[in-house]
Protein backbone atom coordinates (compact mmCIF):
# COMPACT_ATOMS: atom_id res chain seq x y z
CA UNK A 1 0.00 0.00 0.00
CA UNK A 2 1.37 3.36 -0.92
CA UNK A 3 1.36 6.18 1.56
CA UNK A 4 -1.56 8.52 0.98
CA UNK A 5 -0.79 11.68 -0.90
CA UNK A 6 -1.43 14.50 1.52
CA UNK A 7 -1.06 17.42 -0.87
CA UNK A 8 -4.36 18.39 -2.42
CA UNK A 9 -5.09 19.49 -5.96
CA UNK A 10 -7.56 22.27 -5.42
CA UNK A 11 -9.50 23.74 -8.31
CA UNK A 12 -10.69 27.22 -7.45
CA UNK A 13 -13.33 29.04 -9.42
CA UNK A 14 -13.59 32.79 -9.12
CA UNK A 15 -16.59 34.32 -10.93
CA UNK A 16 -15.12 37.80 -11.17
CA UNK A 17 -12.32 39.00 -13.36
CA UNK A 18 -8.91 39.74 -11.90
CA UNK A 19 -8.70 42.78 -14.17
CA UNK A 20 -10.53 44.69 -11.49
CA UNK A 21 -9.79 44.56 -7.79
CA UNK A 22 -12.42 43.12 -5.48
CA UNK A 23 -12.96 41.28 -2.27
CA UNK A 24 -13.67 37.90 -3.81
CA UNK A 25 -10.67 38.11 -6.13
CA UNK A 26 -8.36 39.05 -3.28
CA UNK A 27 -9.72 36.20 -1.23
CA UNK A 28 -9.06 33.70 -4.01
CA UNK A 29 -5.51 34.96 -4.49
CA UNK A 30 -4.76 35.00 -0.79
CA UNK A 31 -6.08 31.49 -0.36
CA UNK A 32 -4.15 30.25 -3.41
CA UNK A 33 -0.98 31.73 -1.98
CA UNK A 34 -1.61 30.08 1.38
CA UNK A 35 -2.38 26.71 -0.20
CA UNK A 36 0.84 26.73 -2.16
CA UNK A 37 2.86 27.62 0.93
CA UNK A 38 1.14 24.81 2.80
CA UNK A 39 2.24 22.35 0.11
CA UNK A 40 -1.00 22.00 -1.82
CA UNK A 41 -1.54 22.70 -5.47
CA UNK A 42 -4.12 25.40 -6.22
CA UNK A 43 -5.43 26.01 -9.73
CA UNK A 44 -7.52 29.06 -10.48
CA UNK A 45 -10.19 29.50 -13.12
CA UNK A 46 -11.45 33.03 -13.63
CA UNK A 47 -12.60 35.39 -16.37
CA UNK A 48 -10.31 38.00 -17.85
CA UNK A 49 -6.56 38.19 -17.73
CA UNK A 50 -4.09 38.21 -14.92
CA UNK A 51 -3.72 41.76 -13.69
CA UNK A 52 -1.14 43.40 -11.52
CA UNK A 53 -3.09 42.17 -8.52
CA UNK A 54 -2.27 38.57 -9.33
CA UNK A 55 1.45 38.80 -8.74
CA UNK A 56 2.72 35.69 -7.11
CA UNK A 57 0.29 33.40 -8.86
CA UNK A 58 1.94 31.09 -11.36
CA UNK A 59 0.55 31.49 -14.82
CA UNK A 60 0.28 27.73 -15.25
CA UNK A 61 -2.02 27.68 -12.27
CA UNK A 62 -4.30 30.22 -13.82
CA UNK A 63 -6.75 29.59 -16.62
CA UNK A 64 -8.93 32.28 -18.11
CA UNK A 65 -12.37 31.58 -19.49
CA UNK A 66 -12.12 34.59 -21.73
CA UNK A 67 -13.33 38.14 -21.62
CA UNK A 68 -15.98 38.87 -19.09
CA UNK A 69 -19.12 40.79 -19.70
CA UNK A 70 -20.28 43.52 -17.32
CA UNK A 71 -23.71 42.82 -15.82
CA UNK A 72 -25.66 44.31 -13.00
CA UNK A 73 -26.10 41.83 -10.22
CA UNK A 74 -26.72 42.18 -6.51
CA UNK A 75 -26.50 45.96 -6.55
CA UNK A 76 -23.19 46.39 -8.30
CA UNK A 77 -21.70 45.83 -11.70
CA UNK A 78 -19.93 42.52 -11.96
CA UNK A 79 -17.93 41.26 -14.87
CA UNK A 80 -18.83 37.64 -15.34
CA UNK A 81 -19.06 34.88 -17.95
CA UNK A 82 -21.91 32.70 -18.97
CA UNK A 83 -23.27 30.95 -22.03
CA UNK A 84 -22.47 27.69 -23.80
CA UNK A 85 -18.92 28.65 -24.74
CA UNK A 86 -18.02 29.39 -21.15
CA UNK A 87 -19.75 26.19 -20.05
CA UNK A 88 -17.62 24.17 -22.47
CA UNK A 89 -14.43 25.82 -21.23
CA UNK A 90 -15.36 25.20 -17.63
CA UNK A 91 -16.06 21.55 -18.43
CA UNK A 92 -12.69 21.15 -20.15
CA UNK A 93 -10.85 22.75 -17.25
CA UNK A 94 -12.57 20.41 -14.82
CA UNK A 95 -11.73 17.32 -16.86
CA UNK A 96 -8.11 18.27 -17.39
CA UNK A 97 -7.55 19.40 -13.83
CA UNK A 98 -8.47 16.12 -12.07
CA UNK A 99 -8.93 18.05 -8.85
CA UNK A 100 -9.30 16.41 -5.48
CA UNK A 101 -11.62 19.13 -4.39
CA UNK A 102 -13.34 21.95 -6.22
CA UNK A 103 -13.63 25.21 -4.32
CA UNK A 104 -16.23 27.49 -5.88
CA UNK A 105 -16.60 31.08 -4.83
CA UNK A 106 -19.99 32.77 -4.96
CA UNK A 107 -21.60 29.61 -6.37
CA UNK A 108 -25.02 31.06 -6.92
CA UNK A 109 -24.17 33.86 -9.32
CA UNK A 110 -24.91 33.82 -13.05
CA UNK A 111 -21.31 32.99 -13.82
CA UNK A 112 -18.67 30.30 -14.32
CA UNK A 113 -19.13 29.48 -10.64
CA UNK A 114 -22.62 28.18 -11.25
CA UNK A 115 -21.46 26.45 -14.43
CA UNK A 116 -18.66 24.74 -12.54
CA UNK A 117 -21.03 23.68 -9.77
CA UNK A 118 -23.32 22.25 -12.40
CA UNK A 119 -20.57 20.25 -14.09
CA UNK A 120 -18.66 19.18 -10.98
CA UNK A 121 -18.12 15.52 -10.24
CA UNK A 122 -15.64 15.85 -7.40
CA UNK A 123 -16.42 17.05 -3.87
CA UNK A 124 -17.48 20.68 -3.92
CA UNK A 125 -16.69 23.26 -1.29
CA UNK A 126 -18.43 26.57 -1.86
CA UNK A 127 -17.74 29.92 -0.25
CA UNK A 128 -20.59 32.40 0.05
CA UNK A 129 -19.28 35.94 0.15
CA UNK A 130 -22.07 38.38 -0.51
CA UNK A 131 -24.02 37.61 -3.61
CA UNK A 132 -26.47 35.11 -2.25
CA UNK A 133 -29.73 35.65 -4.04
CA UNK A 134 -32.86 36.49 -2.13
CA UNK A 135 -35.66 33.95 -2.00
CA UNK A 136 -37.57 35.42 -4.89
CA UNK A 137 -35.02 34.91 -7.61
CA UNK A 138 -34.43 31.46 -6.15
CA UNK A 139 -38.08 30.54 -6.60
CA UNK A 140 -38.09 31.86 -10.14
CA UNK A 141 -35.05 29.85 -11.09
CA UNK A 142 -36.75 26.81 -9.59
CA UNK A 143 -35.57 23.26 -9.38
CA UNK A 144 -32.51 23.70 -11.56
CA UNK A 145 -30.91 26.04 -9.06
CA UNK A 146 -32.08 23.90 -6.13
CA UNK A 147 -30.38 20.93 -7.71
CA UNK A 148 -27.17 22.92 -8.06
CA UNK A 149 -27.28 24.06 -4.46
CA UNK A 150 -27.74 20.48 -3.34
CA UNK A 151 -24.49 19.55 -5.06
CA UNK A 152 -22.48 21.60 -2.59
CA UNK A 153 -20.79 19.23 -0.14
CA UNK A 154 -19.54 21.84 2.27
CA UNK A 155 -20.56 25.47 2.50
CA UNK A 156 -18.39 28.22 3.90
CA UNK A 157 -19.73 31.66 4.78
CA UNK A 158 -17.37 34.55 5.35
CA UNK A 159 -19.33 35.97 8.28
CA UNK A 160 -22.23 35.14 10.56
CA UNK A 161 -24.42 37.49 8.55
CA UNK A 162 -23.46 35.79 5.30
CA UNK A 163 -24.26 32.44 6.94
CA UNK A 164 -27.68 33.67 8.01
CA UNK A 165 -28.50 34.51 4.41
CA UNK A 166 -27.39 31.04 3.30
CA UNK A 167 -29.52 29.40 5.97
CA UNK A 168 -32.61 31.49 5.36
CA UNK A 169 -32.60 31.75 1.61
CA UNK A 170 -30.89 28.59 0.45
CA UNK A 171 -31.90 26.24 3.26
CA UNK A 172 -28.31 25.10 3.57
CA UNK A 173 -25.80 25.54 6.34
CA UNK A 174 -22.27 26.86 6.22
CA UNK A 175 -19.17 26.87 8.37
CA UNK A 176 -18.16 30.42 9.17
CA UNK A 177 -14.59 31.11 8.13
CA UNK A 178 -13.67 34.77 7.80
CA UNK A 179 -11.65 36.23 4.96
CA UNK A 180 -7.93 36.23 5.47
CA UNK A 181 -5.44 39.06 5.40
CA UNK A 182 -1.68 39.15 5.01
CA UNK A 183 -1.26 40.45 8.50
CA UNK A 184 2.49 40.92 8.36
CA UNK A 185 2.33 43.02 5.20
CA UNK A 186 0.18 45.55 6.97
CA UNK A 187 1.71 45.35 10.39
CA UNK A 188 5.39 45.27 9.56
CA UNK A 189 5.64 49.04 9.31
CA UNK A 190 4.93 49.58 12.94
CA UNK A 191 6.78 48.33 15.97
CA UNK A 192 4.95 45.31 17.21
CA UNK A 193 5.19 46.31 20.85
CA UNK A 194 3.23 49.45 20.09
CA UNK A 195 5.11 51.32 22.81
CA UNK A 196 5.82 54.06 20.43
CA UNK A 197 2.14 54.47 19.81
CA UNK A 198 1.34 54.43 23.47
CA UNK A 199 3.90 57.15 24.04
CA UNK A 200 2.12 59.37 21.58
CA UNK A 201 1.02 59.05 18.01
CA UNK A 202 4.05 59.11 15.75
CA UNK A 203 2.00 59.54 12.62
CA UNK A 204 0.39 62.92 12.13
CA UNK A 205 3.07 65.48 12.47
CA UNK A 206 0.80 68.31 11.49
CA UNK A 207 -2.54 67.65 9.79
CA UNK A 208 -4.77 64.84 10.87
CA UNK A 209 -5.21 62.54 7.92
CA UNK A 210 -8.52 60.82 7.16
CA UNK A 211 -8.65 58.10 4.55
CA UNK A 212 -11.27 56.21 2.59
CA UNK A 213 -10.63 53.14 0.43
CA UNK A 214 -13.12 51.76 -2.05
CA UNK A 215 -14.87 52.45 -5.30
CA UNK A 216 -15.66 56.13 -5.58
CA UNK A 217 -18.65 55.79 -7.88
CA UNK A 218 -20.49 53.00 -6.13
CA UNK A 219 -23.17 54.43 -3.83
CA UNK A 220 -23.10 51.52 -1.41
CA UNK A 221 -19.50 52.24 -0.51
CA UNK A 222 -20.88 55.37 1.10
CA UNK A 223 -18.41 58.01 -0.07
CA UNK A 224 -21.31 60.49 -0.29
CA UNK A 225 -21.94 60.16 3.42
CA UNK A 226 -18.30 60.84 4.14
CA UNK A 227 -18.18 63.85 1.83
CA UNK A 228 -21.26 65.27 3.54
CA UNK A 229 -19.67 64.77 6.94
CA UNK A 230 -16.28 66.31 6.22
CA UNK A 231 -17.45 69.98 6.33
CA UNK A 232 -18.91 69.26 9.77
CA UNK A 233 -15.58 67.85 10.94
CA UNK A 234 -13.70 70.77 9.43
CA UNK A 235 -15.62 73.21 11.62
CA UNK A 236 -13.55 71.97 14.55
CA UNK A 237 -10.63 70.55 12.61
CA UNK A 238 -9.99 72.94 9.70
CA UNK A 239 -6.61 71.33 9.06
CA UNK A 240 -8.10 67.89 8.28
CA UNK A 241 -6.60 66.16 5.28
CA UNK A 242 -8.99 63.91 3.35
CA UNK A 243 -7.55 61.25 1.06
CA UNK A 244 -9.62 58.84 -0.98
CA UNK A 245 -8.28 55.96 -3.05
CA UNK A 246 -10.24 53.72 -5.33
CA UNK A 247 -11.51 53.10 -8.80
CA UNK A 248 -14.09 55.25 -10.50
CA UNK A 249 -14.62 58.78 -11.68
CA UNK A 250 -16.72 61.30 -9.93
CA UNK A 251 -16.52 65.02 -9.14
CA UNK A 252 -14.89 65.59 -5.77
CA UNK A 253 -14.68 68.72 -3.62
CA UNK A 254 -11.35 70.49 -3.83
CA UNK A 255 -10.36 69.64 -0.23
CA UNK A 256 -10.55 65.98 -1.12
CA UNK A 257 -7.39 64.42 -2.49
CA UNK A 258 -7.99 61.45 -4.75
CA UNK A 259 -5.20 59.00 -5.49
CA UNK A 260 -7.22 56.92 -7.95
CA UNK A 261 -6.56 53.21 -8.01
CA UNK A 262 -3.52 52.32 -5.95
CA UNK A 263 -1.40 49.19 -5.79
CA UNK A 264 -1.19 47.06 -2.64
CA UNK A 265 2.12 48.57 -1.56
CA UNK A 266 0.73 52.08 -1.80
CA UNK A 267 -2.35 50.99 0.09
CA UNK A 268 -0.25 49.66 2.93
CA UNK A 269 1.77 52.85 3.06
CA UNK A 270 -1.37 54.97 3.00
CA UNK A 271 -3.01 53.01 5.80
CA UNK A 272 0.12 53.29 7.86
CA UNK A 273 0.25 57.06 7.48
CA UNK A 274 -3.39 57.73 8.36
CA UNK A 275 -4.87 59.01 11.60
CA UNK A 276 -8.37 57.77 11.04
CA UNK A 277 -9.84 55.23 8.65
CA UNK A 278 -13.47 55.67 7.69
CA UNK A 279 -15.66 52.87 6.33
CA UNK A 280 -18.98 54.59 5.60
CA UNK A 281 -20.51 51.68 3.65
CA UNK A 282 -24.27 51.74 3.36
CA UNK A 283 -25.26 48.15 2.86
CA UNK A 284 -24.43 44.67 1.79
CA UNK A 285 -20.83 44.54 2.69
CA UNK A 286 -20.33 40.84 3.24
CA UNK A 287 -17.09 41.14 5.06
CA UNK A 288 -15.03 44.02 6.35
CA UNK A 289 -11.70 43.07 4.84
CA UNK A 290 -10.65 46.72 4.47
CA UNK A 291 -11.51 47.12 8.10
CA UNK A 292 -9.19 44.28 9.07
CA UNK A 293 -6.38 45.62 6.93
CA UNK A 294 -6.78 49.01 8.57
CA UNK A 295 -6.84 47.35 11.99
CA UNK A 296 -3.67 45.42 11.17
CA UNK A 297 -2.03 48.70 10.15
CA UNK A 298 -2.87 50.23 13.48
CA UNK A 299 -5.19 52.99 12.24
CA UNK A 300 -8.13 54.00 14.42
CA UNK A 301 -11.39 52.89 12.80
CA UNK A 302 -14.67 54.68 12.23
CA UNK A 303 -17.21 52.39 10.56
CA UNK A 304 -20.91 52.31 9.83
CA UNK A 305 -23.02 49.98 11.88
CA UNK A 306 -23.34 47.11 9.43
CA UNK A 307 -23.72 43.55 10.74
CA UNK A 308 -20.57 42.38 9.00
CA UNK A 309 -18.54 45.26 10.43
CA UNK A 310 -19.90 44.59 13.89
CA UNK A 311 -18.85 40.95 13.50
CA UNK A 312 -15.30 42.25 13.27
CA UNK A 313 -15.45 45.20 15.67
CA UNK A 314 -17.79 43.92 18.33
CA UNK A 315 -21.25 45.09 19.31
CA UNK A 316 -21.90 48.84 19.54
CA UNK A 317 -22.99 48.44 23.17
CA UNK A 318 -19.83 46.56 23.95
CA UNK A 319 -17.33 48.60 25.95
CA UNK A 320 -14.51 46.67 24.36
CA UNK A 321 -15.43 47.22 20.75
CA UNK A 322 -12.48 47.84 18.54
CA UNK A 323 -13.52 51.01 16.72
CA UNK A 324 -16.11 53.77 16.60
CA UNK A 325 -19.37 52.88 14.89
CA UNK A 326 -22.14 55.15 13.66
CA UNK A 327 -25.58 54.71 12.11
CA UNK A 328 -25.04 53.91 8.43
CA UNK A 329 -25.83 56.85 6.17
CA UNK A 330 -25.78 59.50 8.92
CA UNK A 331 -23.16 62.21 8.20
CA UNK A 332 -23.66 63.91 11.60
CA UNK A 333 -22.97 60.70 13.46
CA UNK A 334 -19.97 60.03 11.23
CA UNK A 335 -18.54 63.48 11.94
CA UNK A 336 -19.05 63.05 15.68
CA UNK A 337 -17.31 59.67 15.61
CA UNK A 338 -14.33 61.00 13.67
CA UNK A 339 -13.97 63.91 16.08
CA UNK A 340 -14.08 61.55 19.03
CA UNK A 341 -11.26 59.55 17.52
CA UNK A 342 -9.15 62.62 16.70
CA UNK A 343 -9.73 64.41 20.00
CA UNK A 344 -9.30 61.47 22.30
CA UNK A 345 -6.88 59.02 20.75
CA UNK A 346 -7.19 55.57 22.31
CA UNK A 347 -3.92 53.78 21.56
CA UNK A 348 -4.83 50.80 23.71
CA UNK A 349 -7.89 50.17 21.65
CA UNK A 350 -5.89 50.54 18.45
CA UNK A 351 -3.45 47.95 19.68
CA UNK A 352 -6.22 45.58 20.68
CA UNK A 353 -7.78 46.02 17.24
CA UNK A 354 -4.47 45.11 15.74
CA UNK A 355 -4.11 41.97 17.79
CA UNK A 356 -7.67 41.05 16.85
CA UNK A 357 -6.75 41.45 13.18
CA UNK A 358 -3.86 39.05 13.64
CA UNK A 359 -6.34 36.21 14.12
CA UNK A 360 -7.45 36.73 10.53
CA UNK A 361 -4.03 36.06 9.11
CA UNK A 362 -4.05 33.50 6.29
CA UNK A 363 -1.98 31.10 8.37
CA UNK A 364 -4.97 30.57 10.66
CA UNK A 365 -7.80 31.12 8.19
CA UNK A 366 -6.29 29.01 5.41
CA UNK A 367 -5.68 26.07 7.74
CA UNK A 368 -9.34 26.08 8.65
CA UNK A 369 -10.35 26.08 5.00
CA UNK A 370 -8.15 23.02 4.43
CA UNK A 371 -9.85 21.34 7.40
CA UNK A 372 -13.15 21.85 5.61
CA UNK A 373 -11.65 20.33 2.42
CA UNK A 374 -10.61 17.27 4.41
CA UNK A 375 -13.99 16.99 6.07
CA UNK A 376 -15.75 17.19 2.70
CA UNK A 377 -13.38 14.58 1.30
CA UNK A 378 -13.94 12.25 4.22
CA UNK A 379 -17.62 12.11 3.31
CA UNK A 380 -16.91 11.54 -0.39
CA UNK A 381 -16.83 8.23 -2.28
CA UNK A 382 -13.75 6.05 -2.61
CA UNK A 383 -11.30 7.79 -4.92
CA UNK A 384 -11.52 10.96 -2.86
CA UNK A 385 -12.08 9.71 0.65
CA UNK A 386 -8.47 8.63 0.99
CA UNK A 387 -7.39 12.24 0.52
CA UNK A 388 -9.14 13.20 3.71
CA UNK A 389 -6.21 12.36 5.93
CA UNK A 390 -3.93 15.31 6.31
CA UNK B 1 -57.20 17.09 -34.10
CA UNK B 2 -56.88 14.00 -31.98
CA UNK B 3 -53.29 13.72 -33.16
CA UNK B 4 -52.57 17.16 -31.78
CA UNK B 5 -54.03 16.15 -28.44
CA UNK B 6 -51.96 13.01 -28.49
CA UNK B 7 -48.85 15.09 -29.14
CA UNK B 8 -49.71 17.28 -26.24
CA UNK B 9 -50.29 14.34 -23.94
CA UNK B 10 -46.95 12.84 -24.93
CA UNK B 11 -45.13 16.10 -24.32
CA UNK B 12 -46.76 16.56 -20.93
CA UNK B 13 -45.97 12.98 -20.00
CA UNK B 14 -42.35 13.45 -21.01
CA UNK B 15 -42.06 16.60 -18.95
CA UNK B 16 -43.61 14.96 -15.91
CA UNK B 17 -41.40 11.92 -16.35
CA UNK B 18 -38.31 14.06 -16.61
CA UNK B 19 -39.26 16.01 -13.52
CA UNK B 20 -39.83 12.85 -11.51
CA UNK B 21 -36.54 11.34 -12.62
CA UNK B 22 -34.79 14.55 -11.74
CA UNK B 23 -36.41 14.64 -8.32
CA UNK B 24 -35.53 10.99 -7.73
CA UNK B 25 -31.89 11.77 -8.58
CA UNK B 26 -31.87 14.58 -6.08
CA UNK B 27 -33.48 12.47 -3.36
CA UNK B 28 -30.98 9.71 -3.96
CA UNK B 29 -28.06 12.09 -3.88
CA UNK B 30 -29.32 13.65 -0.67
CA UNK B 31 -29.78 10.25 0.98
CA UNK B 32 -26.32 9.12 -0.05
CA UNK B 33 -24.78 12.31 1.24
CA UNK B 34 -26.58 12.02 4.57
CA UNK B 35 -25.20 8.48 4.96
CA UNK B 36 -21.69 9.39 3.92
CA UNK B 37 -21.49 12.45 6.11
CA UNK B 38 -22.69 10.32 9.01
CA UNK B 39 -19.91 7.82 8.38
CA UNK B 40 -17.42 10.70 8.27
CA UNK B 41 -18.77 12.20 11.48
CA UNK B 42 -18.77 8.84 13.20
CA UNK B 43 -15.14 8.29 12.24
CA UNK B 44 -14.17 11.80 13.31
CA UNK B 45 -15.83 11.34 16.71
CA UNK B 46 -14.10 8.00 17.22
CA UNK B 47 -10.76 9.57 16.37
CA UNK B 48 -11.44 12.38 18.79
CA UNK B 49 -12.12 9.98 21.63
CA UNK B 50 -9.06 7.93 20.73
CA UNK B 51 -6.85 11.01 20.73
CA UNK B 52 -8.19 11.94 24.14
CA UNK B 53 -7.35 8.45 25.41
CA UNK B 54 -3.87 8.50 23.89
CA UNK B 55 -3.14 11.79 25.55
CA UNK B 56 -4.07 10.43 28.93
CA UNK B 57 -2.00 7.31 28.47
CA UNK B 58 1.07 8.94 27.04
CA UNK B 59 1.70 11.95 29.21
CA UNK B 60 2.06 12.15 32.92
CA UNK B 61 -1.00 14.09 33.87
CA UNK B 62 -2.51 13.74 37.29
CA UNK B 63 -4.52 10.57 37.89
CA UNK B 64 -7.77 12.37 38.67
CA UNK B 65 -7.80 14.18 35.34
CA UNK B 66 -6.70 11.01 33.59
CA UNK B 67 -9.59 9.09 35.10
CA UNK B 68 -12.09 11.77 34.17
CA UNK B 69 -10.94 11.98 30.55
CA UNK B 70 -10.55 8.24 30.00
CA UNK B 71 -13.97 7.59 31.52
CA UNK B 72 -15.64 10.10 29.20
CA UNK B 73 -13.67 8.90 26.16
CA UNK B 74 -14.44 5.26 26.86
CA UNK B 75 -18.11 6.05 27.30
CA UNK B 76 -18.10 7.71 23.89
CA UNK B 77 -16.29 4.75 22.34
CA UNK B 78 -18.76 2.23 23.77
CA UNK B 79 -20.04 0.10 20.88
CA UNK B 80 -23.74 -0.20 20.08
CA UNK B 81 -24.82 2.96 21.79
CA UNK B 82 -28.23 4.22 20.79
CA UNK B 83 -28.21 7.47 18.90
CA UNK B 84 -29.53 9.32 21.89
CA UNK B 85 -26.94 7.86 24.25
CA UNK B 86 -24.18 8.56 21.77
CA UNK B 87 -25.20 12.21 21.60
CA UNK B 88 -25.02 12.38 25.37
CA UNK B 89 -21.70 10.60 25.61
CA UNK B 90 -20.08 12.81 22.97
CA UNK B 91 -21.46 15.98 24.58
CA UNK B 92 -20.11 14.80 27.91
CA UNK B 93 -16.69 14.21 26.38
CA UNK B 94 -16.79 17.74 24.96
CA UNK B 95 -17.54 19.16 28.39
CA UNK B 96 -14.80 17.15 30.03
CA UNK B 97 -12.27 18.20 27.40
CA UNK B 98 -13.28 21.82 27.92
CA UNK B 99 -12.89 21.47 31.65
CA UNK B 100 -9.46 19.89 31.50
CA UNK B 101 -8.32 21.72 28.38
CA UNK B 102 -6.02 24.14 30.14
CA UNK B 103 -4.38 21.31 32.11
CA UNK B 104 -3.51 19.23 29.08
CA UNK B 105 0.09 19.32 27.98
CA UNK B 106 1.27 21.19 24.90
CA UNK B 107 0.93 18.17 22.66
CA UNK B 108 -2.86 18.51 22.74
CA UNK B 109 -2.89 20.36 19.42
CA UNK B 110 -3.69 17.10 17.64
CA UNK B 111 -6.65 16.60 19.88
CA UNK B 112 -7.79 20.13 19.15
CA UNK B 113 -7.44 19.40 15.45
CA UNK B 114 -9.66 16.33 15.80
CA UNK B 115 -12.18 18.36 17.77
CA UNK B 116 -12.31 20.99 15.05
CA UNK B 117 -12.61 18.29 12.43
CA UNK B 118 -15.49 16.63 14.27
CA UNK B 119 -17.23 19.96 14.60
CA UNK B 120 -16.97 20.62 10.87
CA UNK B 121 -18.11 17.07 10.05
CA UNK B 122 -21.12 17.47 12.30
CA UNK B 123 -22.07 20.68 10.56
CA UNK B 124 -21.79 18.97 7.17
CA UNK B 125 -23.84 16.00 8.35
CA UNK B 126 -26.68 18.04 9.83
CA UNK B 127 -26.73 20.15 6.70
CA UNK B 128 -27.02 17.03 4.55
CA UNK B 129 -29.75 15.66 6.79
CA UNK B 130 -31.71 18.91 6.50
CA UNK B 131 -31.52 18.74 2.71
CA UNK B 132 -32.61 15.09 2.65
CA UNK B 133 -35.52 15.68 5.01
CA UNK B 134 -36.79 18.70 3.12
CA UNK B 135 -36.80 16.65 -0.08
CA UNK B 136 -38.51 13.72 1.61
CA UNK B 137 -41.25 15.95 2.87
CA UNK B 138 -42.31 16.88 -0.67
CA UNK B 139 -45.63 15.49 -1.69
CA UNK B 140 -44.36 13.97 -4.94
CA UNK B 141 -41.55 12.24 -3.10
CA UNK B 142 -43.91 10.82 -0.46
CA UNK B 143 -46.62 9.67 -2.84
CA UNK B 144 -44.25 8.03 -5.31
CA UNK B 145 -42.01 6.76 -2.48
CA UNK B 146 -38.97 8.18 -4.26
CA UNK B 147 -36.91 7.85 -1.10
CA UNK B 148 -37.19 4.07 -1.44
CA UNK B 149 -36.25 2.09 1.62
CA UNK B 150 -33.54 4.49 2.80
CA UNK B 151 -33.87 5.13 6.50
CA UNK B 152 -34.96 8.62 7.37
CA UNK B 153 -31.78 10.43 8.47
CA UNK B 154 -31.62 12.39 11.71
CA UNK B 155 -29.43 15.30 12.70
CA UNK B 156 -26.77 14.54 15.29
CA UNK B 157 -27.06 16.95 18.19
CA UNK B 158 -24.26 17.40 20.62
CA UNK B 159 -22.25 20.09 22.35
CA UNK B 160 -19.13 20.75 20.34
CA UNK B 161 -17.43 22.30 23.32
CA UNK B 162 -15.26 25.40 23.42
CA UNK B 163 -12.17 23.51 22.48
CA UNK B 164 -13.90 22.07 19.47
CA UNK B 165 -15.77 25.06 18.16
CA UNK B 166 -12.59 26.81 17.21
CA UNK B 167 -12.06 26.59 13.56
CA UNK B 168 -8.32 26.44 13.64
CA UNK B 169 -5.68 24.01 14.70
CA UNK B 170 -6.94 21.54 12.11
CA UNK B 171 -4.86 18.67 10.77
CA UNK B 172 -2.82 20.77 8.38
CA UNK B 173 -1.84 23.57 10.66
CA UNK B 174 1.65 23.51 12.04
CA UNK B 175 1.74 23.07 15.81
CA UNK B 176 2.54 26.65 16.50
CA UNK B 177 1.44 29.31 18.89
CA UNK B 178 -0.61 31.03 16.24
CA UNK B 179 -3.62 32.75 17.63
CA UNK B 180 -6.64 30.91 16.41
CA UNK B 181 -9.68 32.14 14.62
CA UNK B 182 -12.61 31.03 16.66
CA UNK B 183 -15.77 32.49 15.21
CA UNK B 184 -17.51 29.25 14.23
CA UNK B 185 -20.44 28.99 16.60
CA UNK B 186 -21.24 28.73 20.22
CA UNK B 187 -23.20 25.69 21.28
CA UNK B 188 -26.00 27.97 22.41
CA UNK B 189 -26.51 29.42 18.96
CA UNK B 190 -29.84 28.74 17.30
CA UNK B 191 -29.30 25.76 15.11
CA UNK B 192 -29.25 26.22 11.37
CA UNK B 193 -32.02 25.26 9.03
CA UNK B 194 -35.11 24.41 10.94
CA UNK B 195 -35.96 22.14 8.04
CA UNK B 196 -34.56 19.03 9.68
CA UNK B 197 -36.23 19.62 12.96
CA UNK B 198 -39.73 20.86 12.50
CA UNK B 199 -41.31 17.51 11.93
CA UNK B 200 -39.18 15.59 14.39
CA UNK B 201 -38.83 12.08 12.99
CA UNK B 202 -40.13 9.40 15.28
Amino acid sequence: MTAPRTSLRVGMVCPYSFDVPGGVQNHVLGLARYLRQAGHRPYVLAPGELGAATEGLDVEEFVSVGTAMPVRYNGSVARVNFGPLSAARVGRWLRKGRFDVLHIHEPITPSISLLALWAAEQPVVATFHAATPRSRSMQLAGGVLRGAIEKIDAGIAVSESARNVVVQHLGRDAVVIPNGIEFDDFARWRPSTGQEQLAGSPRSSDHPKLIFLGRLDEPRKGLDVLLAAVPLIMKTRPDLEVIVAGQGNRPLPEWCCSLGMINPEAKIALLNSADVFVAPHLARESFGIVLLEAMASGVPIVASELPSFLDVLGSPRDEGRLGEVFAAGDPDALAASVLRVLDRPNPVRTLRAREAARRYDWSAVGATVVAVYRAALSAAPAPWAEMSIG
Amino acid sequence: MSLEILDLVIIVALIIGWRITWLATRVDRANVRAERTWAALDAALVRRAQRALELVLMTGIDPATALLVSDAANAALEPNLSRHDREHAESYLSHVLDAVGSMLPGSSSRLEAECARASICRRLHNDAVATALSLRRRRTVRILKLAGRAIEPRPFEMADGDMCTLTAGPPDSPPSSLPYVRPIVSAAEPRAPAIGETGQPA
